[in-house]
This record gives structure tokens, C-alpha cells and sequence, in this order.
């Protein structure tokens, strides 16, 4: 089978310490594997001329065993940054921390303090929403913002043994080539995503763009963006 | 602070001990126990469990802790970034604690000698001289310094006005030898969930000027391929996607 496979080749590749997974999954030592390991982010218009932005950050993972999972750490600052003047540094941040069964949300707000140490902004209150099991718990706050906290499935996809094997220097041809996605043929001729079957805890925040403000940051393209990235932040 | 003599307390202690017959340190030296605002119980003039009367007022005490520094531990901009193109643990621990301001100017110059590093493993299994076998401008006409400073200041693009593409090669209208200022080209305008942005990483770094120089080509027409295919994983999306919030599918 498959499956069973996969898992033996995903044990095997963690007893030898073979853990090259993108996007961001497990990624370096300091962070890999624990309650505070980034795996995703997104940042997306939900539908074609909406006025919303939606941030979607996943933390932890399953796609391999023994890593942290399933729980948001009280002790982990999940921190949303965004700069709106193409300098690189966040003007703007949206926070997430849980606590007790909640998950709370601060911003968007001007930091007290840029760079790799913060706190977190009390007086920038968002919303806070109940922590979801299976089903999606969603709290919408009076300004229009949408919230989320829970276990979700890792959408990212990827065929990371074959990229191991490609970096490694043992695949002479390279990647597979596709294969039809819905055969469960347990053959070594076409490729397999890896990350089929696994689950992340993932936060979503949906807000509409007046809350961001206007940008004078620009892409390679030109376009007008918001420059962001995602921090986890432990308590000292 | 409030002090209370728990005389049968310490009675009922005794007593305990001289049931049990344990061990022979319960000496008769008089305890005298303090009354907290974090002992776990309601005791004193409290009118909840550590809150109240002399200690916080319960409904501030009910509110959750917010306070304390929190220092960062790991960082994500653009998918892949960190895992693809740092060589080792060491670079890749130090760029999950450094900030986009300054990461051009402390990983450009690792990203471009792990760039061509991956040229080298396939320079070596072609059979060819790795110094023969280097990155080529891709189809933004992007050479390995300046695609890799690109990457290094490691941010995702969300454009607040125009549709989310993470990237869509257009065509080279102007002839000019890439796709960079063409009208077709749209992109870096965000990423969702759907986009598949491991085919899109290994175009710009493997595909050369268009797009396509490492995908398997049979070039002597012996229906073998002669060159590896890094251009695409060959994977698409297993997982589900919705189109409402939380838009990220229910756990398997």
C-alpha cells in the first residue's frame, strides 16, 4: 500500500535526520519540530475585487512522526508583520496567542518596538475566537474581521522525497514525471506528494483592507503590495 | 498581608501522621501558615480563589496574562526560501532569527553558492565540468546575484487592489530577452493555497530564459532523456481548499 510505505519511508528518512521539507516545514534545527515551527503562509484576496486581505499562517505538522502537533503553545506569539513603506520593516502587526481554549488577536498596530524582540500590543484588542477541533469555529467581530484557530489540512504540496534524491545527487532524471492522482498504484514512476493525508494547526484572519491602510511598497512588477512575513515569538 | 493560625489543620495532620506511622521528622515546632493572593484557595477576606478583598479585583484577576517579552524563533516569508536555499542548519537557524531589513546583505551571497551548488550536482551526474554547468538568467532575465538578493529579502507580496497571482510567466512581447516588463506577465501579487509555488521556485531557478532549460529533454532523439526534469515536481494539490473562511479544509 501507499500509505504504509510512505510512512516507513518517512520514518526512515527522520532516523537518519533527512529533513529538507518546504514551504517552511520543519525547516531548521532551532525551530524544527517544535510547538513554535512555522510550516505555512499565505496571503491572498479571498475573491476577485474584494477589499479583504486574508493572512493564513500554519503552525506545526504531522507529515512527519514524533514532531510537535495539535496544540497552540500559550507560550508562542504567532506575529503577522506587515510594511507599508518599502523599507522592510514592519509598520503594521497583527498578533495571535492563545489562551485557555481561545485564541486571541491584537492589530493591526503599530508595534511598541520592530526587530526580533516584542510584546504584545494590550491595547490593540482584535477579537478572540474558540480554539476549533474538527469543526471550523469562525468569530466575525463588528468591523468586519473574520477569525479562525484550529486544526485545518496542510494544502501545500510538494514531492520532498524525490527533491531529497534530486539534491542528493541520486536522481540522474531528475523529478517524476506526474502520474494520475487518484491511482493508488504503489509504483516508483510518477511522482507523490508527500504532504497528502497531513494536517497543520493553522490561523486564519480575514480583514478588510481599510484596517491596513494604503501602501507605498512596490514588486518587482511595480504593483503596489504590502511587504509580509510571519514570526513565532517565545515568552522570556 | 494576612496570617491565620490553621490549628486543626495542623491537628489533622498529626493525626495523619500517627495513622500512617511515617517518618520520625514531625516534630512539635508550631506552624504558623501565610495567607496568599496565589495559594489556590479562598481564604482571607478573598471573595474568589486569589482574587478579591485585599488581593486583584476577580474580574481583572479572570483576565488572561498578555505580559512578558517575546523573542523571535522562527521566521517564513516566501515558500521554500529558507529550506531550498540555505546549505546547512547553521545558515538556516540564523535566518529564521533575522529580519528582512537586513537579510539581503547576510544571505545573497550563500544563496548564490547554494544556487550553484545544485547546478554542480547535476554538472556531475551529466557528466560535464561543473564549472561549465552554471544558472542562467531565467525568464525575468534575473542573473544569480540579483535573483538571489531578490530572494534573500525574504517577503511575500499581497497587493490589497489586484488579484492574487504568486506568479504567471507571460510572453516575451517585447523581445527582450525576458518576460520581466511585458504586459502579460501578472504576479507577486500574493499566494494562496492553491498555488503551486514549488513548480513556480524551480522554474526561476533551473528553467533558464525559457523557462524550460532542465525538463527532461530527449535531446539526441533516442526516446531517453538526456537532461533531468527540475522544472516541475510533477505533484498537484491533494488537499482540499474551500472558497469561504477559513477556506483551509477540515483536517484529515
Amino acid at each position: 500500500m501507499k500509505k504504509s510505505k510512505l510512512f516507513m519511508g518517512l520514518g526512515a528518512l527522520a532516523l537518519v535526520g533527512v529533513l529538507l521539507v518546504a514551504a517552511d516545514h520543519i525547516d531548521a534545527p532551532g525551530a524544527m519540530g517544535t510547538s513554535a515551527d512555522i510550516a505555512d503562509f499565505y496571503a491572498f484576496e479571498p475573491t476577485e475585487g474584494s477589499d479583504n486581505t486574508v493572512f493564513a499562517v500554519d503552525l506545526q505538522s504531522n507529515v512527519l512522526p514524533d514532531l510537535a502537533y495539535g496544540t497552540f503553545d500559550e507560550n508562542v506569539l504567532l506575529e503577522i508583520n506587515i510594511d507599508t513603506n518599502n523599507d522592510l520593516v514592519e509598520d503594521l502587526v497583527i498578533q495571535a496567542i492563545p489562551r485557555d481554549g481561545k485564541m486571541y488577536f491584537f492589530g493591526p498596530v503599530a508595534p511598541s518596538e520592530t526587530g526580533l524582540n516584542g510584546a504584545i500590543m494590550v491595547d490593540a484588542p482584535l477579537g478572540s475566537v474558540d480554539i476549533s477541533a474538527e469543526t471550523a469555529i469562525v468569530e466575525t467581530t463588528a468591523n468586519g474581521v473574520s477569525l479562525f484557530a484550529g486544526p485545518r489540512q496542510d494544502a501545500f504540496f510538494f514531492d520532498f522525497f524525490q527533491f531529497n534524491e534530486v539534491i542528493g545527487g541520486t536522481a540522474p532524471l531528475g523529478f517524476k514525471p506526474a502520474g494520475d492522482p487518484n491511482s493508488t498504484d504503489d509504483d516508483d514512476d510518477t511522482a507523490v506528494d508527500t504532504f497528502d493525508g497531513a494536517n497543520t494547526m493553522s490561523i486564519v484572519v480575514e480583514l478588510p483592507n481599510s484596517l491596513l491602510g494604503s501602501t507605498t511598497g512596490q514588486n518587482a512588477l511595480g504593483l503596489e503590495v504590502y511587504k509580509t512575513w510571519v514570526t513565532t515569538n517565545v515568552k522570556q | 498581608m494576612k496570617y491565620k493560625n490553621i490549628k486543626y489543620t495542623f491537628l489533622s495532620l498529626l493525626a495523619v501522621v500517627a495513622l500512617v506511622s511515617c517518618s520520625d521528622d514531625d516534630d512539635n515546632t508550631p506552624i504558623v501558615v501565610t495567607e496568599t493572593c496565589d495559594d489556590g484557595i479562598m481564604n482571607g477576606d478573598e471573595t474568589g480563589v486569589d482574587c478579591g478583598g485585599s488581593c486583584t479585583p476577580c474580574e481583572e484577576a479572570m483576565a488572561p496574562d498578555f505580559t512578558g517579552t517575546y523573542a523571535q524563533v522562527d521566521f517564513m516569508g516566501r515558500p521554500g526560501i529558507n529550506t531550498v536555499l540555505s546549505a546547512d542548519g547553521t545558515i538556516k537557524d540564523a535566518h529564521n532569527v533575522s529580519i528582512p531589513s537586513e537579510m539581503a546583505a547576510t544571505f545573497q551571497a550563500d544563496f548564490e553558492a547554494r544556487l550553484e551548488a545544485y547546478h554542480d550536482v547535476y554538472a556531475n551526474i551529466l557528466g560535464a565540468d561543473p564549472a561549465a554547468v552554471n544558472y542562467e538568467n531565467n525568464i525575468l532575465g534575473l542573473d544569480a546575484p540579483t535573483l538571489t538578493g531578490y530572494l534573500a529579502a525574504d517577503v511575500l507580496e499581497v497587493a490589497p487592489n489586484l488579484p492574487t497571482t504568486y506568479f504567471l510567466p507571460g510572453e516575451d512581447v517585447d523581445m527582450d530577452g525576458n518576460v520581466l516588463n511585458d504586459p502579460a506577465v501578472i504576479g507577486l501579487t500574493g499566494r494562496t493555497p492553491q498555488d503551486d509555488v514549488i513548480d513556480v521556485s524551480l522554474i526561476l531557478l533551473f528553467g533558464g530564459a525559457d523557462g524550460i532549460r532542465f525538463s527532461g529533454q530527449d535531446t539526441d532523439g533516442d526516446g531517453v532523456a538526456d537532461l533531468p526534469r527540475l522544472t516541475s515536481d510533477g505533484v498537484g494539490q491533494t488537499a482540499t481548499v474551500g472558497t469561504t473562511f477559513p477556506y483551509l479544509g477540515a483536517p484529515e
